[in-house]
């Protein structure tokens, strides 16, 4: 490790109702790897983005190669050699290598573009990094890792000093996340910074030299890479004081019957094999760090994306689940974790998106029976306690966690016995979040049957009976509430998997 | 202005109608004044009528499938093509009129369920398919009518009976149909399951399919109501102007579609006025009409109209814009 390149001392950063950033602080020194870690929502991303000048910060000094700066967009940032390599790649697909490389700076002659020298400067880039790529071969043909070198080479042609990772081996094959290990510690050599973003603890283990822990917005620390366990950097990342009281025991009646087997169900490549049960009453929780495959499960299960192979069984009986409508018709209800994209019709009114799922029971024929739409559209607005003026109103109007509540009323009119919610308080305030949570014990204990995904920890402690716990598309562990512990949780959500 | 628009009477017509309104009023005084009272007399006005009921029907068709959020461009053609194949079965194949009416509505239903099926279950964009069954409209009028132009009998003619479907002795039986298919219209998109789901997808579809909803058929069916009000619209056409000529049509969906969002459909689909469209068609007859009798350049008909889509649909733009 060499002198300090990078230095943010302080950040801190407000969203509208969230404290994204609460003074975090983050060295990087020449020729090391430094990890970032940190839960969902712990503020890695949020910090990268105020460093390469995507978010303004509201205080706090960044320090980069000796002089205080402020970067205020991504293109000044890569002009001073601070450069992001995303996780999703931002490719054009039909274009070269050597296209992708250069885009919006491609050599010239005269008017025309000079592809010879493009081709010719990003062979020179693929030698310096010992790796062997066509440049004149069609982006969209190359392998995801291969796409990732590409992405990897655009960033060093910035003349790059310091160089972000965020999640470089989530798509990536063993022998393509070996290569790209290669490819780091040879960036380490010649003296780059590096900050690495990953939920992987063996690869922190193997590749980095120190970690920083972030956890709810905050610093919590950072620590020499080779000195400290996994245990102690989940310790860091966790260890929150919880205040809401965790759920101590299981609360689902004994002998509660399964009304739900799922059985070995695989669905393209973040469902892999996935089992499991859910009785009468129960809260299931599902937990696991972003990108662990649970909203897959939760939508392939529910019809909306096709399964591969797996059996389902609600109330004993074997079904055949290809579209959200066979799974509607067996009693089972989906909340989605974006609302607005797949939740409800905003330019619609309460009443109508109360009746959306359960329209036939709501018709003569073909006609609607608008007024026994509306009186069971308010009485779940009474029992719910949606704030709205009335049924009539356009859920545009809403407020996040009354539109959830429309959300929920829209299955409970369908009668569903068993109801999936996905993040079911996401951008929802605190107080509609605990009015919420009442709502889901209320149903547990009406006999709803309730899967809830989340990626809080407090959320998960606090409402599950029991959790199923899932990490890179498979299910790593199961765990009665009695015996889960955040430490236990967060050990299954970051397995590696050989 | 906001206290206008908040007004509960206004609220129930809508806003955007009362305009509508105003402008057909205006346009037709205007009308009247430069044609110094030509414009005044009913003749002008049962001509102008006799445009609006095909170009009604047509906007209406449209008007369903907008609605959804998707646009058909083969409405015009796909009506000249159902007016000739059925034409050309009462002329040269010599079949009794009510088959040649009855023709005329299959041939639009198969096209509406045609353009349906590719839309919704094959997710072709209905841009391409509409573009695409116009082009097969047109082409197979012509091979049918071995590229003749057809003309249908006259009210003294055999068969010219089908002609008091839009007059009986100057009595305009041809806005009372409009009308009363109008009302149907509105009470499909308005008070049916069908309307429900139509609207409400073209609103969001991914959340309606996400309710169990089988989404497919209910896109199809928008563009069905389409074909059956085309293969209607060719009726009134040929009722109204006899003769029609393969491989032309195309100038009415500017129009038509013009009428549609004019009257507050959104051509992003879920939000649909009946109303509105048939006020929307009205000020479209109204305009054709003060044209020819101003003798201006038919041709500034095709520039206004495009004028109106783009105002209209810019209107529909910013609306939303704010509301986000």
């Amino acid at each position: 490790m060499g002198e300090v390149i990078l230095t943010m001392k302080g950040i801190d950063k407000s969203f509208p109702g969230v404290h994204a950033l609460d003074h975090v602080d983050l060295e990087v020194r020449k020729g090391e790897v430094h990890a970032l870690m940190g839960e969902n929502g712990a503020g890695k991303s949020t910090l990268m983005k105020v460093l390469t000048g995507i978010y303004k910060k509201d205080s706090g000094t960044i320090t980069y190669e000796g002089k205080e700066v402020e970067f205020h967009n991504t293109r000044e940032a890569q002009d001073a050699g601070v450069v992001i390599v995303h996780q999703e790649l931002n490719m054009l697909g039909h274009l070269t290598v050597a296209q992708n490389i250069f885009i919006g700076r491609e050599f010239k002659k005269g008017i025309r573009i000079d592809d010879k020298k493009m081709n010719e400067e990003a062979r020179k880039l693929f030698d310096r990094m010992h790796i062997d790529i066509d440049p004149t071969e069609t982006m969209s043909k190359l392998t995801v890792g291969k796409q990732q070198m590409c992405e990897i080479a655009k960033a060093i042609s910035h003349e790059a000093k310091v160089i972000i990772f965020d999640e470089p081996s989530a798509a990536l094959t063993e022998a393509e996340i070996e290569e790209l290990f290669k490819i780091i510690r040879d960036l380490r050599a010649q003296g780059m910074g590096i900050v690495y973003i990953s939920h992987r603890m063996d690869e922190i283990k193997v590749i980095t030299d120190r970690v920083t822990v972030m956890r709810d917005g905050s610093y919590v620390g950072t620590l020499i890479t080779k000195d400290c366990t996994k245990d102690d950097i989940i310790n860091m990342m966790v260890g929150r004081v919880i205040y809401e009281d965790p759920k101590t025991k299981n609360m689902t009646p004994p002998g509660a019957p399964v009304v739900l087997k799922v059985d070995h169900l695989n669905a393209g490549k973040m469902v892999q094999d996935v089992s499991f049960e859910l009785h009468k009453g129960e809260v299931l929780g599902f937990s696991g760090l972003m990108g662990a495959g649970r909203t897959e499960t939760m939508r392939a299960l529910f019809g909306a994306d096709p399964i591969d192979s797996g059996d389902i069984y609600v109330n004993g009986q074997k079904v055949t689940i290809k579209s959200p409508q066979d799974a509607v018709k067996h009693g089972i209800g989906y909340l989605s974790e974006d609302r607005k994209r797949y939740g409800i019709v905003v330019q619609k009114s309460v009443a109508e998106n109360t009746t959306m799922a359960d329209l036939d029971e709501f018709s003569n024929g073909p006609f609607i029976n608008k007024k026994k739409e509306k009186e069971v559209a308010e009485k779940f607005v009474d029992s719910l306690a949606t704030k709205t003026p009335s049924v009539d109103q356009l859920v545009v109007n809403l407020s996040g966690g009354n539109q959830q509540k429309v959300v929920i009323a829209k299955w409970l009119t369908r009668n569903c016995d068993i109801l999936i919610f996905d993040e079911p308080t996401r951008g929802i305030d605190v107080g509609a979040k605990n009015e919420i949570y009442k709502l889901m014990n209320q149903l547990a204990a009406e006999g709803k049957a309730i899967i809830m995904v989340s990626s809080e920890m407090t959320e998960i402690l606090r409402m599950s009976d029991r959790i199923v716990v899932m990490c890179e598309g498979k299910k790593t562990g199961e765990l009665d509430i009695s015996e889960a512990t955040q430490e236990n949780i967060m050990n299954m959500a970051t397995r590696e998997i050989s | 202005m906001e206290s206008i628009k908040q007004n509960p009477l206004v609220k129930k017509v809508g806003f955007n109608r009362i305009v509508l309104c105003i402008v057909l009023l205006l346009m037709y005084g205007l009308f009247c004044a430069l044609t110094g009272g030509d414009f005044f007399g009913a003749r002008r006005i049962l001509s102008a009528l006799n445009y609006a009921y095909f170009l009604g029907f047509l906007s209406l068709a449209v008007t369903f499938v907008i609605a959804t959020g998707g646009i058909d461009f083969s409405i015009g053609p796909v009506m000249f093509c159902c007016a000739l194949m059925a034409g050309f079965c009462f002329t040269m194949y010599g079949m009794p009129m009510p088959a040649a009416l009855l023709i005329s509505l299959v041939v639009g239903l198969a096209f509406g369920i045609f353009n349906g099926y590719l839309v919704a279950y094959w997710d072709v964009p209905s841009f391409i398919t509409s573009m695409a069954s116009m082009n097969i409209a047109k082409g197979l009028a012509s091979v049918f009518t071995k590229t003749q132009s057809v003309s249908w009998p006259q009210s003294t003619q055999e068969g010219g009976w089908f002609r008091k479907l839009v007059t009986i002795e100057d009595i305009p039986m041809g806005l009372i149909i409009l009308l009363a298919i109008a009302v149907i219209c509105a009470i499909v998109l308005n008070q049916t399951k069908m309307g429900r789901y139509i609207l409400s997808l073209g609103s969001n579809k991914e959340a309606v399919r996400l309710s169990g909803v089988n989404v497919k058929k209910w896109e199809m069916s928008a563009y069905i109501v389409c074909g059956l009000l085309v293969g209607i619209a060719a009726i009134f056409f040929v009722g109204a102007y006899s003769t029609v000529q393969p491989g032309y049509g195309d100038q009415y969906n500017n129009e038509a579609i013009a009428g549609c969002v004019m009257g507050g459909t959104s051509m992003a689909g879920g939000l649909a006025s009946i109303s509105g469209t048939i006020i929307g068609v009205f000020i479209i007859s109204l305009l054709q009409e003060g044209i020819m009798a101003l003798g201006l350049d038919k041709n500034l008909q095709l520039i206004i109209t495009g004028i109106i889509v783009i105002v209209a649909v810019f209107a529909d733009v910013v609306a939303r814009r704010r509301k986000n």
